[in-house]
């Protein structure tokens, strides 16, 4: 949604580790109330532009723009409080304390006073649903409520712009899903959030837009609709049976759909996988496989949209 | 309210964090306690193969070797103490995992350095007042209350030396991800050249030389002066005149080699790393 203010902005950035090159030329908005998911395969550069983002790496060369300031350089410490960042391992609080006490200490170098630092870190703890927990010792917390203490960390102080690393990478889905919705619920307050992950199939339905990066470089920039359009589906697993219910051997298949797809190596012996030939629509293919007599019990694409998106791209990259 | 005063509140969220810490591992404080307990024990043993006569005088008394060795003992340990948490201080919270949430934080790494070794450094005055107390119930430790103010200047000009060289050994640290064992070796050979063990005079020659421009060594004389021999300003005066300065230069070099240390780890993006 264009007319959102842009809270963060990365211009033509280049990051170099001993001359090789993690960053080139990355152009990235991100927007108040928006999730900007941050799509990639490993080493495609995701944490390290993280880092840049939150002035614990300078950039090569390129800027970086973060409410309206320079945030190439040292940063001023309005700034710095502005943005709250969420990483991805867990070992980032102090486990023998509890996570109200890691709290009150993070909040308290944000500059709140004392009694303020604990009114808000219980008001956070209880926001993300370790209300209960609070006065535990952090080492005793699981990994899920860990992420969601780091997540009540960053938003301690209400942050502009809200840097997820991997959050969910380590989560069960129910705790994958409490992140995301307080990621959602930040949003929804006005911040702008960017969100790294691995599981492409989390940003449907959750992210307002996308990058995709590989090896340094930006190789898609969109909405998540224009990045499943980049990938049409080409393969479906089928369940068939026969007229007396059995399953339907591969053989018959390729027979009976010989001029619309191609039959592979099944995942199991109760599915055939198939190939759409050159743009056949699938519909003629179920089709045909009725007219022999072959009825489709189900059928789903072999991967998701954006898995496809994900994997074409990435060999789009390897291939320049 | 400056910058200056609210980095400062800060520090009291590093003290009572590093006071929830150390009270979650109970066992831990009194092994430490314990350990005092074994020192005092050890050098006051040692203290009876040692000729009096060897010792030197204060103010016109002649030292015991408990005295003797409680004065240097308190302020190896106060060294030893500062120097390794500020040396390791940024080190731990990079073994930790929470440098990168400090660094992301609106506090001045200046802060965070002393805030890490903040706690360390408040508890220093009361292990070297339980080691004393135990040398005093113990071995009857007799000390000048005359000497006790001008003391604590001493030790107030020492501090920023052993800051000082906290710094450089964090610098490289920092660069080298190596380095705690040179703080160890670095506290252990200034505290024998400087005499805090052993009178000078019964060290070698060279070393005894040595000893005149060791701050540590300066610093214990000043004290015994003014705690053994119940000395007051008279004693110290010259011992501070060389002292401040050294003191400034070693935390100047400090600063600016920590400071460079970290602009080289934000420029390369390896500060979280370790």
């Amino acid at each position: 949604m264009p007319h959102r203010p842009v809270l963060a902005a990365v211009r033509d950035l280049h990051r170099h580790f001993n001359g090789r090159p993690a960053l080139q030329g990355v152009d990235v908005d991100l927007r108040a109330g928006d999730v900007h998911a941050l799509l990639g395969p490993n080493g495609a550069g995701k944490t390290t532009l993280l880092r840049v983002l939150t002035g614990l790496a300078a950039p090569t060369s390129g800027t970086v723009t973060i409410l309206g300031e320079d945030g190439s350089g040292r940063r001023s410490r309005t700034m710095a409080g502005r943005v709250g960042l969420v990483p991805s391992g867990t070992r980032t609080f102090y486990l023998r304390i509890s996570g109200l006490e890691n709290l009150i200490f993070f909040a308290r170098l944000h500059g709140l006073r004392r009694r303020e630092a604990t009114k808000r870190a219980r008001e956070t703890l209880r926001d993300v649903g370790l209300g209960e927990a609070a006065d535990r010792r952090v080492d005793t917390y699981s990994q899920g409520m860990q992420r969601r203490l780091a997540m009540a960390r960053a938003l301690l102080t209400r942050p502009d712009v809200l840097l997820v690393d991997e959050a969910t990478h380590d989560l069960d889905p129910e705790g994958a899903e409490a992140v995301r919705q307080l990621t959602l619920r930040a949003a929804g307050d006005g911040a702008a959030v960017l969100w790294t992950t691995q599981r492409v199939e989390e940003i449907r339905g959750f992210a307002h837009s996308v990058t995709f990066l590989d090896r340094g470089v930006v190789r898609f920039a969109g909405s998540v609709t224009q990045l499943i359009d980049r990938a049409p589906i080409g393969r479906y697993v089928l369940a068939l049976r026969d007229g007396v219910g059995n399953p339907v051997p591969a053989r018959a298949v390729s027979e009976a759909v010989r001029h619309l797809a191609h039959v592979l190596p099944a995942p199991g012996a109760d599915h055939v996988l198939i190939e759409l030939r050159g743009g056949a629509p699938l519909g003629r293919v179920i089709a045909a496989l009725a007219v022999d007599g072959h009825d489709v019990v189900a059928c789903r694409p072999e991967r998701s949209e954006i898995e496809e998106a994900f994997l074409a791209l990435t060999s789009e990259g390897r291939a320049s | 309210m400056t910058a200056v005063f609210r980095e400062g509140l800060k520090l009291g969220a590093f003290l009572r964090r590093d006071f929830k810490i150390m009270t979650s591992y109970r066992v831990g404080l009194s092994f430490g306690v314990v350990s005092l307990a074994i020192q005092a024990l050890l050098f006051s043993l040692i203290g009876r193969v040692v000729d009096p006569a060897r010792l030197p005088m204060y103010g016109g008394t002649r030292a015991t070797y408990v005295e003797f060795v409680a004065v240097g003992l308190v302020l190896t340990l106060l060294a030893g103490l500062m120097l390794d948490r500020v040396a390791n201080g940024i080190r731990q919270e990079q073994f930790v995992g929470t440098l990168e949430a400090l660094l992301t934080t609106p506090t001045a790494v200046a802060t965070i350095q002393v805030g890490t070794a903040a706690f360390e450094l408040l508890a220093v005055p009361i292990r070297a007042g339980v080691l004393l107390l135990i040398i005093a119930l113990a071995f009857g430790l007799r000390l000048e209350a005359e000497g006790v103010l001008p003391a604590v200047v001493l030790l107030l000009a020492f501090a920023p030396f052993v800051w000082g060289l906290g710094l450089l050994s964090a610098a490289l640290v920092l660069t080298f991800r190596r380095g705690a064992g040179v703080v160890g070796l670095l506290t252990t050979v200034m505290g024998i050249s400087a005499g805090a063990y052993f009178p000078l005079s019964v060290l070698p020659g060279w070393l005894a030389t040595i000893a005149q421009a060791n701050p540590l060594a300066l610093t214990l004389e000043g004290l015994r002066a003014a705690l053994i021999g119940g000395q007051s300003w008279g004693a110290i005066d010259t011992t501070l005149a060389v002292l401040v300065p050294l003191s400034a230069a070693a935390l100047a070099a400090g600063v600016v080699a920590f400071r460079l240390a970290l602009d080289r780890e934000r420029r390369l993006g390896t500060l979280g790393l370790y």
